[in-house]
Protein backbone atom coordinates (compact mmCIF):
# COMPACT_ATOMS: atom_id res chain seq x y z
CA UNK A 1 0.00 0.00 0.00
CA UNK A 2 2.82 2.37 0.84
CA UNK A 3 4.00 2.14 -2.78
CA UNK A 4 0.79 3.60 -4.17
CA UNK A 5 0.88 7.09 -5.68
CA UNK A 6 -1.95 8.38 -3.50
CA UNK A 7 -0.45 7.11 -0.27
CA UNK A 8 1.72 10.17 0.56
CA UNK A 9 -1.29 12.46 0.11
CA UNK A 10 -3.56 10.43 2.37
CA UNK A 11 -0.73 9.99 4.86
CA UNK A 12 0.01 13.71 5.04
CA UNK A 13 -3.67 14.46 5.36
CA UNK A 14 -4.15 12.05 8.26
CA UNK A 15 -0.99 13.18 10.09
CA UNK A 16 -1.95 16.83 9.75
CA UNK A 17 -5.48 16.17 10.95
CA UNK A 18 -4.33 14.22 14.01
CA UNK A 19 -1.75 16.79 15.12
CA UNK A 20 -4.07 19.71 14.42
CA UNK A 21 -6.83 18.16 16.50
CA UNK A 22 -4.53 17.82 19.48
CA UNK A 23 -3.36 21.42 19.08
CA UNK A 24 -6.90 22.74 18.79
CA UNK A 25 -7.69 20.92 21.99
CA UNK A 26 -4.69 22.47 23.70
CA UNK A 27 -5.56 25.95 22.49
CA UNK A 28 -9.15 25.65 23.64
CA UNK A 29 -8.07 24.30 26.98
CA UNK A 30 -5.78 27.26 27.64
CA UNK A 31 -7.54 30.05 25.73
CA UNK A 32 -9.51 31.29 28.72
CA UNK A 33 -6.33 31.44 30.74
CA UNK A 34 -4.41 33.25 28.03
CA UNK A 35 -7.18 35.81 27.63
CA UNK A 36 -7.37 36.28 31.40
CA UNK A 37 -3.60 36.80 31.56
CA UNK A 38 -3.79 39.50 28.93
CA UNK A 39 -6.70 41.18 30.61
CA UNK A 40 -4.94 41.04 33.97
CA UNK A 41 -1.75 42.52 32.55
CA UNK A 42 -3.79 45.47 31.30
CA UNK A 43 -5.62 45.93 34.59
CA UNK A 44 -2.35 45.78 36.47
CA UNK A 45 -0.91 48.50 34.25
CA UNK A 46 -3.95 50.73 34.80
CA UNK A 47 -3.81 50.29 38.58
CA UNK A 48 -0.07 50.96 38.56
CA UNK A 49 -0.44 54.43 37.05
CA UNK A 50 -3.33 55.58 39.23
CA UNK A 51 -2.13 57.10 42.50
CA UNK A 52 -2.20 54.80 45.54
CA UNK A 53 -3.94 51.81 43.93
CA UNK A 54 -1.02 49.49 43.26
CA UNK A 55 2.27 50.56 44.85
CA UNK A 56 5.43 49.26 43.16
CA UNK A 57 6.45 45.89 44.60
CA UNK A 58 3.18 45.16 46.42
CA UNK A 59 2.42 41.43 46.69
CA UNK A 60 -1.19 40.77 45.79
CA UNK A 61 -3.01 37.83 44.25
CA UNK A 62 -4.35 38.08 40.72
CA UNK A 63 -7.91 37.72 41.96
CA UNK A 64 -7.61 40.59 44.47
CA UNK A 65 -5.99 42.72 41.81
CA UNK A 66 -8.87 42.13 39.43
CA UNK A 67 -11.36 42.88 42.21
CA UNK A 68 -9.57 46.14 42.99
CA UNK A 69 -9.74 47.14 39.33
CA UNK A 70 -13.47 46.41 39.20
CA UNK A 71 -14.12 48.30 42.45
CA UNK A 72 -12.07 51.42 41.88
CA UNK A 73 -11.51 52.09 38.20
CA UNK A 74 -14.25 53.53 36.03
CA UNK A 75 -14.38 52.77 32.30
CA UNK A 76 -13.90 55.60 29.76
CA UNK A 77 -16.85 58.01 29.69
CA UNK A 78 -17.86 60.92 27.41
CA UNK A 79 -15.68 63.48 29.20
CA UNK A 80 -12.53 61.44 29.75
CA UNK A 81 -11.34 61.30 26.14
CA UNK A 82 -10.95 57.53 26.06
CA UNK A 83 -9.14 57.30 29.38
CA UNK A 84 -10.13 55.18 32.37
CA UNK A 85 -10.76 57.29 35.45
CA UNK A 86 -10.35 57.14 39.20
CA UNK A 87 -12.97 59.12 41.14
CA UNK A 88 -13.58 59.73 44.80
CA UNK A 89 -17.33 60.17 45.34
CA UNK A 90 -17.70 61.71 41.90
CA UNK A 91 -14.69 64.01 42.07
CA UNK A 92 -12.05 63.15 39.52
CA UNK A 93 -8.64 62.14 40.88
CA UNK A 94 -6.76 60.83 37.87
CA UNK A 95 -6.96 59.54 34.30
CA UNK A 96 -5.41 56.33 32.98
CA UNK A 97 -4.93 56.64 29.24
CA UNK A 98 -4.20 53.41 27.29
CA UNK A 99 -1.60 53.85 24.56
CA UNK A 100 -0.38 51.52 21.85
CA UNK A 101 1.67 51.57 18.71
CA UNK A 102 4.48 49.94 16.82
CA UNK A 103 7.76 49.50 18.67
CA UNK A 104 11.02 48.30 17.15
CA UNK A 105 10.09 44.60 17.07
CA UNK A 106 6.42 44.45 17.90
CA UNK A 107 3.54 46.45 19.26
CA UNK A 108 4.10 48.34 22.51
CA UNK A 109 1.05 48.72 24.73
CA UNK A 110 0.94 50.71 27.92
CA UNK A 111 -0.97 53.14 30.10
CA UNK A 112 -0.22 56.75 31.04
CA UNK A 113 -1.58 58.13 34.29
CA UNK A 114 -2.51 61.81 34.26
CA UNK A 115 -3.70 63.74 37.29
CA UNK A 116 -6.94 65.76 37.48
CA UNK A 117 -5.24 68.97 36.26
CA UNK A 118 -5.03 67.17 32.88
CA UNK A 119 -1.33 67.95 32.42
CA UNK A 120 0.76 66.32 35.17
CA UNK A 121 1.81 62.73 34.56
CA UNK A 122 1.43 60.49 37.60
CA UNK A 123 3.09 57.36 36.20
CA UNK A 124 3.62 55.29 33.09
CA UNK A 125 3.40 51.54 32.76
CA UNK A 126 3.81 49.05 29.89
CA UNK A 127 2.00 45.74 29.75
CA UNK A 128 3.05 44.52 26.35
CA UNK A 129 6.37 45.02 24.62
CA UNK A 130 8.81 42.87 22.73
CA UNK A 131 11.83 45.14 22.59
CA UNK A 132 15.42 43.87 22.78
CA UNK A 133 16.08 42.50 26.28
CA UNK A 134 18.63 44.65 28.09
CA UNK A 135 18.18 47.56 25.67
CA UNK A 136 14.76 48.57 24.37
CA UNK A 137 13.10 46.43 27.01
CA UNK A 138 14.54 48.80 29.64
CA UNK A 139 11.52 51.02 28.96
CA UNK A 140 9.49 48.65 31.11
CA UNK A 141 11.92 48.91 34.05
CA UNK A 142 11.11 51.22 37.00
CA UNK A 143 14.35 53.25 36.51
CA UNK A 144 13.13 54.45 33.13
CA UNK A 145 9.46 54.80 34.00
CA UNK A 146 10.14 56.81 37.18
CA UNK A 147 11.37 59.66 35.00
CA UNK A 148 7.80 60.36 33.94
CA UNK A 149 6.55 61.10 37.44
CA UNK A 150 5.48 64.71 37.77
CA UNK A 151 6.34 65.70 34.20
CA UNK A 152 4.01 68.31 32.73
CA UNK A 153 2.67 67.76 29.24
CA UNK A 154 2.57 70.74 26.88
CA UNK A 155 -0.13 71.89 24.49
CA UNK A 156 2.04 71.60 21.40
CA UNK A 157 2.92 69.11 18.70
CA UNK A 158 5.30 67.50 21.21
CA UNK A 159 3.71 67.33 24.65
CA UNK A 160 6.63 65.33 26.04
CA UNK A 161 10.17 65.21 24.64
CA UNK A 162 12.69 62.36 24.77
CA UNK A 163 16.24 63.69 25.08
CA UNK A 164 19.58 61.98 24.65
CA UNK A 165 20.79 60.03 27.69
CA UNK A 166 22.51 62.39 30.11
CA UNK A 167 21.18 65.57 28.55
CA UNK A 168 19.76 68.36 30.74
CA UNK A 169 16.05 67.93 31.36
CA UNK A 170 13.17 70.32 32.00
CA UNK A 171 9.65 69.67 33.27
CA UNK A 172 8.52 68.43 29.85
CA UNK A 173 11.26 65.95 28.93
CA UNK A 174 12.86 62.68 29.93
CA UNK A 175 16.08 60.84 29.01
CA UNK A 176 15.95 58.11 26.39
CA UNK A 177 17.57 54.68 26.95
CA UNK A 178 21.19 54.22 25.86
CA UNK A 179 21.52 51.91 22.87
CA UNK A 180 17.77 51.81 22.22
CA UNK A 181 17.34 54.66 19.76
CA UNK A 182 14.76 52.86 17.63
CA UNK A 183 12.59 51.86 20.58
CA UNK A 184 12.74 55.33 22.10
CA UNK A 185 11.98 57.17 18.86
CA UNK A 186 8.92 55.02 18.34
CA UNK A 187 7.84 55.19 21.96
CA UNK A 188 8.11 58.97 21.88
CA UNK A 189 5.80 59.01 18.87
CA UNK A 190 3.34 56.59 20.47
CA UNK A 191 3.16 58.66 23.66
CA UNK A 192 2.92 62.02 21.93
CA UNK A 193 0.32 60.89 19.40
CA UNK A 194 -1.80 59.50 22.21
CA UNK A 195 -1.42 62.63 24.35
CA UNK A 196 -2.24 65.04 21.52
CA UNK A 197 -5.27 62.99 20.58
CA UNK A 198 -6.37 62.88 24.20
CA UNK A 199 -5.90 66.62 24.72
CA UNK A 200 -8.28 67.19 21.82
CA UNK A 201 -10.98 64.90 23.18
CA UNK A 202 -10.93 65.34 26.92
CA UNK A 203 -13.47 67.75 28.39
CA UNK A 204 -12.71 70.04 31.32
CA UNK A 205 -13.98 68.70 34.63
CA UNK A 206 -16.87 70.68 36.12
CA UNK B 1 25.58 1.79 29.54
CA UNK B 2 27.04 0.18 26.42
CA UNK B 3 29.74 1.67 24.24
CA UNK B 4 27.37 2.79 21.55
CA UNK B 5 25.39 4.94 23.96
CA UNK B 6 28.57 6.42 25.33
CA UNK B 7 29.62 7.36 21.84
CA UNK B 8 26.25 9.05 21.16
CA UNK B 9 26.58 11.12 24.32
CA UNK B 10 30.22 11.97 23.69
CA UNK B 11 29.41 12.99 20.13
CA UNK B 12 26.41 15.11 21.07
CA UNK B 13 28.05 16.94 23.94
CA UNK B 14 31.59 17.26 22.67
CA UNK B 15 32.96 15.75 19.46
CA UNK B 16 30.07 16.72 17.22
CA UNK B 17 28.44 19.36 19.43
CA UNK B 18 25.55 21.12 17.62
CA UNK B 19 27.03 24.58 18.22
CA UNK B 20 30.79 24.30 17.87
CA UNK B 21 30.94 21.00 15.97
CA UNK B 22 28.07 21.19 13.51
CA UNK B 23 27.55 24.96 13.83
CA UNK B 24 23.76 24.62 13.72
CA UNK B 25 21.09 26.62 15.55
CA UNK B 26 23.24 29.73 15.54
CA UNK B 27 20.31 32.09 15.00
CA UNK B 28 18.81 31.42 18.41
CA UNK B 29 22.26 31.25 19.97
CA UNK B 30 22.81 34.83 18.92
CA UNK B 31 19.30 36.01 19.67
CA UNK B 32 18.36 34.79 23.14
CA UNK B 33 21.65 34.68 25.01
CA UNK B 34 21.71 38.16 26.51
CA UNK B 35 19.89 37.11 29.68
CA UNK B 36 20.63 33.81 31.42
CA UNK B 37 17.03 33.19 32.50
CA UNK B 38 15.67 33.62 28.98
CA UNK B 39 18.39 31.35 27.66
CA UNK B 40 17.50 28.68 30.19
CA UNK B 41 13.81 28.65 29.25
CA UNK B 42 14.73 28.64 25.58
CA UNK B 43 17.03 25.66 26.12
CA UNK B 44 14.35 23.76 28.06
CA UNK B 45 11.96 24.40 25.19
CA UNK B 46 14.53 23.02 22.77
CA UNK B 47 15.22 19.94 24.92
CA UNK B 48 11.49 19.24 25.01
CA UNK B 49 10.97 19.80 21.28
CA UNK B 50 14.05 17.92 20.14
CA UNK B 51 13.47 14.89 22.39
CA UNK B 52 9.83 14.45 21.52
CA UNK B 53 10.09 15.16 17.83
CA UNK B 54 12.96 12.68 17.62
CA UNK B 55 10.77 10.00 19.19
CA UNK B 56 7.74 10.86 17.05
CA UNK B 57 9.70 10.88 13.82
CA UNK B 58 11.28 7.60 14.82
CA UNK B 59 7.92 5.96 15.58
CA UNK B 60 6.50 7.06 12.24
CA UNK B 61 9.65 6.24 10.26
CA UNK B 62 8.33 2.97 8.79
CA UNK B 63 5.16 4.56 7.43
CA UNK B 64 6.43 7.92 6.28
CA UNK B 65 7.03 7.94 2.52
CA UNK B 66 10.58 9.10 1.80
CA UNK B 67 9.62 11.86 -0.60
CA UNK B 68 7.47 13.73 1.91
CA UNK B 69 9.49 12.96 5.05
CA UNK B 70 10.72 16.53 5.54
CA UNK B 71 7.19 17.88 5.40
CA UNK B 72 6.14 15.39 8.05
CA UNK B 73 9.17 16.23 10.20
CA UNK B 74 8.46 19.95 10.02
CA UNK B 75 4.86 19.30 10.97
CA UNK B 76 5.89 17.25 14.00
CA UNK B 77 8.45 19.83 15.11
CA UNK B 78 5.92 22.64 14.72
CA UNK B 79 3.43 20.64 16.76
CA UNK B 80 5.73 20.45 19.78
CA UNK B 81 6.90 24.04 19.45
CA UNK B 82 3.33 25.30 19.41
CA UNK B 83 2.60 23.30 22.56
CA UNK B 84 5.55 25.00 24.30
CA UNK B 85 4.38 28.38 23.02
CA UNK B 86 0.82 27.87 24.24
CA UNK B 87 1.99 26.62 27.65
CA UNK B 88 4.25 29.64 28.13
CA UNK B 89 1.47 32.02 27.09
CA UNK B 90 -0.97 30.43 29.54
CA UNK B 91 1.24 29.75 32.55
CA UNK B 92 4.23 32.09 32.24
CA UNK B 93 3.07 35.12 30.22
CA UNK B 94 6.03 37.22 31.33
CA UNK B 95 8.54 34.77 29.90
CA UNK B 96 6.47 34.33 26.78
CA UNK B 97 6.84 38.06 26.22
CA UNK B 98 10.55 38.06 26.94
CA UNK B 99 11.25 35.36 24.38
CA UNK B 100 8.92 36.91 21.84
CA UNK B 101 9.16 35.28 18.43
CA UNK B 102 12.10 33.04 19.30
CA UNK B 103 10.02 30.20 20.73
CA UNK B 104 8.19 29.92 17.43
CA UNK B 105 11.49 30.05 15.60
CA UNK B 106 12.60 26.76 17.20
CA UNK B 107 10.65 25.23 14.30
CA UNK B 108 13.38 26.41 11.97
CA UNK B 109 16.21 25.58 14.36
CA UNK B 110 18.48 23.47 12.20
CA UNK B 111 19.50 21.26 15.11
CA UNK B 112 16.01 19.78 15.33
CA UNK B 113 15.66 19.11 11.63
CA UNK B 114 19.29 17.99 11.51
CA UNK B 115 18.83 15.34 14.20
CA UNK B 116 15.56 14.12 12.66
CA UNK B 117 17.33 13.67 9.34
CA UNK B 118 20.59 12.29 10.68
CA UNK B 119 19.27 9.91 13.29
CA UNK B 120 15.56 9.69 14.10
CA UNK B 121 14.29 8.60 10.71
CA UNK B 122 16.67 5.65 10.62
CA UNK B 123 16.72 4.33 14.17
CA UNK B 124 14.42 3.02 16.91
CA UNK B 125 12.60 5.39 19.32
CA UNK B 126 14.88 4.82 22.33
CA UNK B 127 18.19 5.64 20.64
CA UNK B 128 16.44 8.51 18.81
CA UNK B 129 15.28 9.95 22.13
CA UNK B 130 18.78 9.70 23.53
CA UNK B 131 20.32 11.30 20.51
CA UNK B 132 17.81 14.15 20.55
CA UNK B 133 18.06 14.75 24.27
CA UNK B 134 21.83 14.86 24.42
CA UNK B 135 22.15 17.01 21.35
CA UNK B 136 19.79 19.49 22.98
CA UNK B 137 21.93 19.29 26.11
CA UNK B 138 25.02 19.98 24.01
CA UNK B 139 23.29 23.09 22.71
CA UNK B 140 22.18 24.06 26.20
CA UNK B 141 25.53 24.06 27.92
CA UNK B 142 27.22 26.15 25.22
CA UNK B 143 24.36 28.67 25.27
CA UNK B 144 24.50 28.97 29.03
CA UNK B 145 28.24 29.73 28.90
CA UNK B 146 27.65 32.43 26.31
CA UNK B 147 24.68 33.88 28.17
CA UNK B 148 26.52 34.00 31.49
CA UNK B 149 29.39 36.00 30.02
CA UNK B 150 27.06 38.32 28.13
CA UNK B 151 24.80 39.10 31.06
CA UNK B 152 27.56 39.51 33.64
CA UNK B 153 29.83 41.65 31.46
CA UNK B 154 27.03 43.59 29.80
CA UNK B 155 24.53 44.19 32.60
CA UNK B 156 26.44 43.26 35.77
CA UNK B 157 23.76 40.74 36.74
CA UNK B 158 23.29 36.97 36.74
CA UNK B 159 19.70 35.68 36.40
CA UNK B 160 18.65 39.22 37.29
CA UNK B 161 20.65 39.36 40.54
CA UNK B 162 23.43 41.90 40.87
CA UNK B 163 26.90 40.35 40.73
CA UNK B 164 29.47 41.90 43.11
CA UNK B 165 32.08 44.03 41.36
CA UNK B 166 30.45 43.78 37.92
CA UNK B 167 27.41 45.72 39.12
CA UNK B 168 29.57 48.16 41.12
CA UNK B 169 30.96 51.53 40.13
CA UNK B 170 34.42 50.16 39.16
CA UNK B 171 33.05 48.12 36.31
CA UNK B 172 32.08 50.10 33.25
CA UNK B 173 29.34 47.84 31.83
CA UNK B 174 30.11 46.56 28.35
CA UNK B 175 26.74 47.38 26.85
CA UNK B 176 27.89 45.95 23.52
CA UNK B 177 27.84 42.47 25.09
CA UNK B 178 24.04 42.43 25.35
CA UNK B 179 23.67 43.88 21.87
CA UNK B 180 23.81 41.65 18.77
CA UNK B 181 27.53 42.26 18.09
CA UNK B 182 28.35 40.95 21.57
CA UNK B 183 26.70 37.66 20.63
CA UNK B 184 28.93 37.31 17.58
CA UNK B 185 32.06 38.03 19.62
CA UNK B 186 31.12 35.57 22.35
CA UNK B 187 30.08 32.84 19.93
CA UNK B 188 33.30 33.27 17.97
CA UNK B 189 35.43 33.09 21.10
CA UNK B 190 33.58 30.05 22.48
CA UNK B 191 33.79 28.13 19.19
CA UNK B 192 37.46 29.05 18.93
CA UNK B 193 38.32 27.85 22.44
CA UNK B 194 36.40 24.58 22.19
CA UNK B 195 37.72 23.78 18.74
CA UNK B 196 41.27 24.51 19.87
CA UNK B 197 40.88 22.04 22.74
CA UNK B 198 39.40 19.47 20.35
CA UNK B 199 42.24 19.86 17.89
CA UNK B 200 44.88 19.63 20.57
CA UNK B 201 43.37 16.34 21.80
CA UNK B 202 43.46 14.93 18.30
Amino acid sequence: MTEKKWFPIIYMFIITAVFSFVLIGFTNFTSARVAANQRLAFEKAVLAVLPGLYPEGEKISSLDLHQRFVDKVLPPDETSGGAYTLRDSGKLIAYALPISGRGFWAEIKGVIGISADQKTITAVSFYQQNETPGLGAEIAKPEFRKQFHGKVILFSDKPLAFKRPGEQLDAHSINAVTGATQTCTRLEKIINDALINWQKQVKPEP
Amino acid sequence: MNRNNKKVIHDALWQNNPIFGQVLGICSTLAVTNLVLNTMVMCLALIFTLSFSAVSVSILRRFTPRNIRMMVETLIIAFYVIIVDIMLKAYWPQMSENLGPYVGLIITNCIVMGRCEACSNSCAPAPALMDGFFNALGYTFVLLIIATFREVLGLGTFMGFAVPFFSGPYWDKWVIMVMPPGAFFMLGIVVWIFRAIQLRKE
